[in-house]
């Protein structure tokens, strides 16, 4: 009896293991290539539309290349859980790992042991407080520039004559604090214009929306707003159909998700800037694989980004751009 | 379910019995055996894995780092393992980490100067704040009378909010930097700190358990409450300590994520509760109170730990990991059932 029990149990546990081992046989690129080299794109969380963007165009970048790509993300976006699957992933040895850090200073410490262990660090999105020094290569979006293209895109939209307000998420957030900044600069710009300042929402679309009725009240000739992610823009949408103000006050919004296009199709907000992540994987494809050949790479690429409207996003140069759930 | 009610009702008879001694060796030779048994499945996944990727998973630095991301989990399922054997449960964990690793930092900073001085300070204001939370589950469950479910639902929502309340919401950095280069990422002969004093919380939290009366009141508190009162135990007395021993080693696993990670991961541990509960049932202790060890939950600690890192080397995509790790859960604890129930019938035949 207790005999019979042991070797099922090991047995159970191979064949675990072995399963494992089938789907990444699948899964993965055939072998046998000389100089294939092995890339890992470890995300800064699983299942973000954003990610799985970027995931595509680095699989694309290492398919041209001829390179093997894995990807793996933690849970959540944070240091805590990330820190064991950049461990997992540098005990595999791939010869280089494009990564998200979750945090600027408690990923050092892992990714520090990575380098040390002869990979190639390419940092995609976001980056270390000593990035310079471990990454190859950092590539992330210009979020300022994001952030002056919303206020373009919002002076267009309302004629540039009004008052314009900010729906941030929450301060210390360097990328919405970024396009937060972008925009303020950018808006001054157009004179007709007048710029009320920021609100914070607390990643709260009910707060935002109260934010919104507020600053109606207080500013009647409030015509935009550009809200820095996605439940910020939704938030202050509802406040605008609550007071009666969704046809006066247009909405620019950040990103762009599945939710996001579903707002632009509905008219609930009337343009959004992309960033381009499938342009961030791609570049981090090549930039490590430059690195590992020896070749000279780029220490810094900022890409760019894409204006959605209701009107151009469905054009073969725009469409490309809306973020995908799968590749 | 009724299978796990009826083998519970069954554990206890023992408990019951008028003969201690002959009680207490046939409880530990099941309790032995329990483990035992987890531990073939562990083998089996690292022999599994060894098979599979020899190079990558058998090596030192991959089992060093193992053992180092398992270190904070395993001092926190150390104290829920002590909870569930009472039949109670602390949900409160996860959050609890969060707040004493905030009230460190804050501390840390606030004294200011990054010396030993100002590190010593927070992480004693850190391992009171954990501790006094625990205290607040102890009191809320036996003086209020609230079942600890509840309670440490509640807790957990205050720990957490009062957490983000001091912090604005954003994680707190600028710890002294010798907190992280020595006990963070520092080693004694190879083996990193962070390990060693989860080894250390480990192998004081079995002793305590196995061979101390506190572990004993533990065992028969959970086994039968009212007849362990009846016996002459000061029964609320002794569950407000295991409430404020599970914080205080919740404090205690946030220092050591404060000194790995610099800065108080705040969005990271709203699953620790699940994973400690996961690992210490894993482990052979019964939800229903009154059975369980420190080793076995060592073992579930390092089942989940293990399989996730296999995975990542195996290159599964991610989702499966959780897929695979839940199962993994059902299929150990239903081995461990189904060899309980066999030794039920052969002892009553």
């Amino acid at each position: 009896m207790r005999r019979r029990w042991l070797v099922g149990t090991v047995a159970l546990a191979l064949l675990l293991a072995a399963c494992g081992g089938d789907d990444e046989g699948g899964g993965g690129a055939g072998g046998g290539a000389e100089q294939q080299y092995s890339l890992t794109l470890i995300q800064g969380v699983k299942g973000d539309q954003f990610y799985v963007t970027m995931q595509c165009g680095a699989q694309e970048a290492a398919a041209a290349a001829g390179a093997t790509l894995e990807v793996t993300a933690p849970d959540e976006f944070d240091a805590s859980l990330q820190t064991p699957v950049v461990n997992a992933v540098v005990a595999k040895k791939p010869d280089a790992i494009l990564v998200a850090p979750t945090d600027t200073q408690a990923m050092i410490p892992p990714l520090t042991q990575a380098k040390a262990a002869g990979i190639k660090l390419v940092f995609v999105d976001t980056t270390t407080e000593n990035g310079a020094e471990l990454a190859e290569s950092e590539i992330a979006s210009d979020n300022e520039e994001g952030g002056r293209e919303a206020a373009r895109s919002l002076a267009e939209l309302t004629g540039g004559k009004g008052s314009v307000l900010v729906i941030n998420v929450k301060p210390g957030i360097s990328t919405t604090d970024a396009r937060a900044k972008g925009f303020e600069e950018e808006i001054k710009k157009t004179p007709g214009l007048k710029y009320i300042g920021q609100e914070y929402s607390n990643d709260k679309p009910e707060t935002a929306a109260a934010k919104t009725t507020a600053a109606l009240a207080a500013h009647p000739d409030l015509v935009g707003i550009f809200g820095t992610n996605l439940f910020s823009a939704e938030g202050a949408a509802t406040g605008l159909r609550s007071a009666g103000a969704a046809e006066k006050v247009k909405i620019v919004g950040f990103d762009a998700g599945p939710k996001q296009v579903e707002d632009l199709e509905q008219g609930i907000v009337q343009a959004l800037i992309a960033q381009k992540p499938a342009d961030i994987g791609k570049a981090g494809v090549e930039q490590a694989i430059a690195a590992l050949k020896g070749e000279p790479v780029q220490k810094k690429i900022g890409t760019g980004f894409v204006v959605v409207t209701k009107e151009n996003m469905n054009d073969p140069d725009v469409k490309p751009f809306l973020y995908k759930s799968s590749c | 379910m009724s299978d796990l009610t009826e083998v519970t009702a069954a554990d206890e008879e023992p408990a019951e019995a008028s003969e201690p001694s002959g009680v207490r060796a046939a409880l530990r030779r099941r309790l032995t055996e329990t483990t035992t048994w987890t531990f073939l499945i562990l083998l089996g996944i690292v022999a599994g894995f060894a098979a599979l990727r020899f190079q990558q998973f058998a090596t030192v630095f991959n089992f060093r780092n193992i053992a180092a991301d398992a270190s904070g989990l395993l001092i926190i399922a150390v104290g829920m393992t002590f909870v569930i054997i009472t039949a109670g449960i602390d949900l409160s964990v996860g959050s609890v980490l969060v707040f004493s690793g905030v009230i460190a930092a804050k501390v840390m900073l606030a004294i200011g100067g990054g010396g030993w001085g100002a590190i010593a300070a927070g992480l004693v204001a850190g391992l009171v704040a954990g501790t006094a939370w625990g205290v607040v589950n102890g009191v809320l469950v036996t003086k209020a009378r609230v079942p600890p479910l509840i309670v440490t639902l509640g807790t957990l929502g205050m720990a957490l909010g009062s957490a983000l309340l001091i912090t604005g919401g954003i994680d707190v950095r600028g710890v002294p930097l010798q907190l992280t280069t020595t006990i963070g990422i520092g080693q004694l002969a190879g083996v990193p700190y962070v390990v060693i004093i989860a080894a250390a919380v480990t192998a004081v939290g079995a002793v305590t358990l196995s061979m101390t009366r506190f572990g004993r009141y533990t065992y028969a508190i959970g086994s039968n409450a009212e007849a362990a009162r009846r016996a002459g135990i000061n029964v609320d007395r002794h569950l407000i300590k295991v409430y404020a021993l599970s914080g205080f080693l919740a404090g205690m696993a946030g220092m050591v994520s404060l000194a790995r990670f610099a800065t108080t991961t705040i969005g990271g541990h709203s699953t620790d509760n699940l994973a400690a509960i996961a690992a210490v049932v894993l482990g052979g202790t019964s939800l229903f109170g009154g059975i369980g060890t420190v080793l076995g939950t060592v073992v579930g600690v390092f089942i989940p730990a293990i399989l996730q890192n296999g995975f990542v080397i195996l290159g599964v995509q991610p989702f499966w990991q959780q897929v695979a790790v839940g199962a993994v859960l059902i299929i150990a604890v239903y081995i461990d059932q189904l060899k309980r129930r066999a030794q039920e019938r052969g002892e009553r035949r």
